[in-house]
């Protein structure tokens, strides 16, 4: 006997959408950095569920604060809208990663949103680490990561996406995925990336990238250091991509800003991991002569 | 000869005209034939508006490759991608610049070159100044940077001297001048057509075939790439520039995904020996 086909009724779909949408949770994070007596500080801080948040710790004798971006719940599902707002004040150093990678979890319609907004004062510096992104297969993900940096204030940040569960055998099989970083310097010029991809459509393709796992960009920034010491970061970078090149496809450039950008592509967590190690070293010690610090988080 | 044997001269012209009037039948009935494909081909060429010959040559000069825009010098990454062995044959070409065509061209340049249309034909600049910040904020890569920007004022420089009825191009070339927009080719090339009376599309896909040109020629000095063979992977991009040319919406905020193509942009400043100036 053959099955008739089985119609879904509109109120079930509906039920479903409204119980989609009653799972996302809106969560945010405000963080002021301040300097006292020669360390930087949490001057003041906000933050409801999912975030939670630790007292900086202080991993060298810099001063500089090292706060961990805490989600105990795991990561994103559909419909949860996480953001993070921080002010640094001037001459503040601060240092953000994460304990895990951001992982975003399947949804059948709504976007699991994370918007972070960042302003770095004058002579203030953060280095926004945090760890890849997995986007799992059926998710929809949407970044908007926006710094606006004060006369003389410096960025560092990295950002890296995976294909998926790659253990899984999970690759670039999300629904959606949008990432907009925008930096802008005190004179209103900025460096901007966005892409917007989605596989099912025509321009949204992965196309060649899906042959690599990892997508990462870093970008350094600051108006205030001269075109030579960029030059010669951009040089040192160059020869760390090609120190790896067997692993690891990556370029270096000079962006419209003041600073230098890189893009790589990485087949697995350990050559990326390798990568930004040897990249985030050669920033350290070519702009502020520093050694790179031990993240105690593994 | 009798009289009788000779052919009558009014059967001759009665003859000649039945002839004339069966062909003009046949013709009418083959015209009514071919109305519905040629009308489903072409819909635009029974709509008023359709570029006219006058604004077809005025823009033509712009996507010529005689135009003296400097393109040849620039390779857009392919040496980089060529000597890194990411591009060994027409088949990987064909695939590196559809891949890039697609996700890193068409919603930044194609997008950027779409808006600047509209601002060519409406005589408005500042929504073209403010695709050209984006577009340059977009661009990490210093030497694409710099390609796009002298090409650009290539086409700005002539246009300006060319098209003095247009008061949209002067004051585009102005605001370039005087560094408050870089002049990226994308919006200098899309703001020049609309001022020529092209429209968005058509001027999206002129684009596209451009730089699928500059593409091909700099492909075939790097690589062993006959003139038959160019010819032939130009021609099987034509259906994806219609493709994008006609997808892309100038509403889209502007964005670009082409990592690999990127990379070599990137890489190609640290090349031992280099052809091209990108």
């Amino acid at each position: 006997m053959i099955a008739e086909p089985v119609s879904v009724p509109r109120k079930k779909k509906h039920v479903q959408d409204v119980l989609t949408r009653s799972v996302g949770r809106v969560g945010r994070l405000r963080l002021h950095y301040a300097t006292r007596d020669g360390r930087t500080i949490i001057a003041r801080s906000h933050c409801t569920s999912p975030w939670h948040l630790l007292p900086p710790i202080y991993l060298d004798d810099t001063g500089a604060a090292y706060t961990l971006l805490v989600n105990p719940s795991g990561g994103l599902v559909g419909g949860d809208h996480l953001s993070i707002d921080m002010k640094v004040d001037e001459g503040a150093h601060v240092l953000i990663s994460a304990p895990s990678a951001n992982r975003v979890y399947r949804s059948l319609g709504e976007v699991s949103a994370q918007d972070i907004d960042l302003a770095v004062g004058p002579g203030a510096i953060v280095e926004w680490l945090p760890e890849h992104t997995i986007p799992f297969a059926g998710s929809r993900f949407r970044q908007k990561l926006h710094a606006t940096l004060a006369p003389g204030a410096t960025i560092l940040l990295w950002d890296a996406i995976a294909s998926g569960r790659i253990a899984r055998g999970e690759r670039w099989a999300f629904a959606t995925l949008e990432n907009d970083i925008r930096i802008t310097t005190a004179s209103g010029s900025g460096l901007l990336e966005r892409y917007a991809l989605d596989p099912s459509t025509n321009l949204g393709a992965i196309g060649l990238a899906a042959g690599w796992d990892y997508v990462a960009s870093l970008y350094v920034v600051n108006d205030a250091i001269t075109p030579e010491v960029w030059s010669r970061l951009e040089t040192r970078i160059g020869l760390a991509l090609d120190e790896q090149s067997e692993h690891i496809l990556g370029g270096v450039s000079q962006p419209a800003v003041p600073g230098v950008a890189v893009k790589l592509l990485a087949k697995s967590a350990p050559d990326l991991t390798k990568m930004l190690d040897a990249l985030w070293a050669a920033v350290r010690a070519e702009l502020w002569n520093l050694p790179p610090v031990a993240w105690r988080k593994y | 000869m009798r009289a009788r044997d000779r052919p009558a001269h009014g059967a001759a012209v009665f003859s000649v005209l039945r002839k004339g009037i069966a062909d003009k039948l046949q013709a009418d009935k083959r015209r009514r034939s071919l109305r519905p494909i040629l009308s489903a081909y072409r819909p635009e060429a029974c709509q008023p508006g359709f570029m006219n010959t006058r604004a077809l040559l005025e823009g033509l000069r712009f996507v010529d490759s005689f135009f003296p825009s400097g393109g040849y010098a620039f390779s857009s990454g392919l040496e980089a991608a060529v000597q890194g062995g990411a591009v060994k044959d027409s088949d990987q070409l064909g695939r590196y610049v559809e891949d890039l065509l697609r996700g890193g061209m068409s919603r930044r340049e194609v997008l950027a070159a779409k808006i600047a249309n509209r601002a060519g034909a409406t005589g408005v600049v500042a929504p073209a100044i403010e695709v050209d910040r984006d577009l340059e904020a977009m661009k990490i890569g210093r030497e694409s940077r710099a390609a796009s920007r002298q090409m650009g004022r290539q086409v700005l420089k002539v246009a300006a001297d060319q098209l003095r009825d247009k008061p949209v191009v002067e004051a585009y070339r102005d605001a370039v001048e005087a560094d408050r927009t870089p002049g990226h080719l994308a919006v200098s090339f899309g703001l020049t057509l609309g001022a020529c009376g092209w429209d968005a599309q058509e001027t999206a896909a002129a684009f596209l075939y451009q730089t699928s040109v500059g593409f091909v020629s700099a492909g075939m000095r790097l690589s062993p790439l006959g003139q038959f063979e160019g010819q032939r992977v130009l021609g099987e991009w034509l259906p994806l520039i219609d493709r994008i040319s006609r997808e892309v919406d100038e509403g889209m905020p502007m964005s670009s995904w082409s990592p690999i193509q990127d990379i070599y942009t990137m890489r190609h400043g640290r090349l031992e020996w280099r052809l091209f100036r990108s």
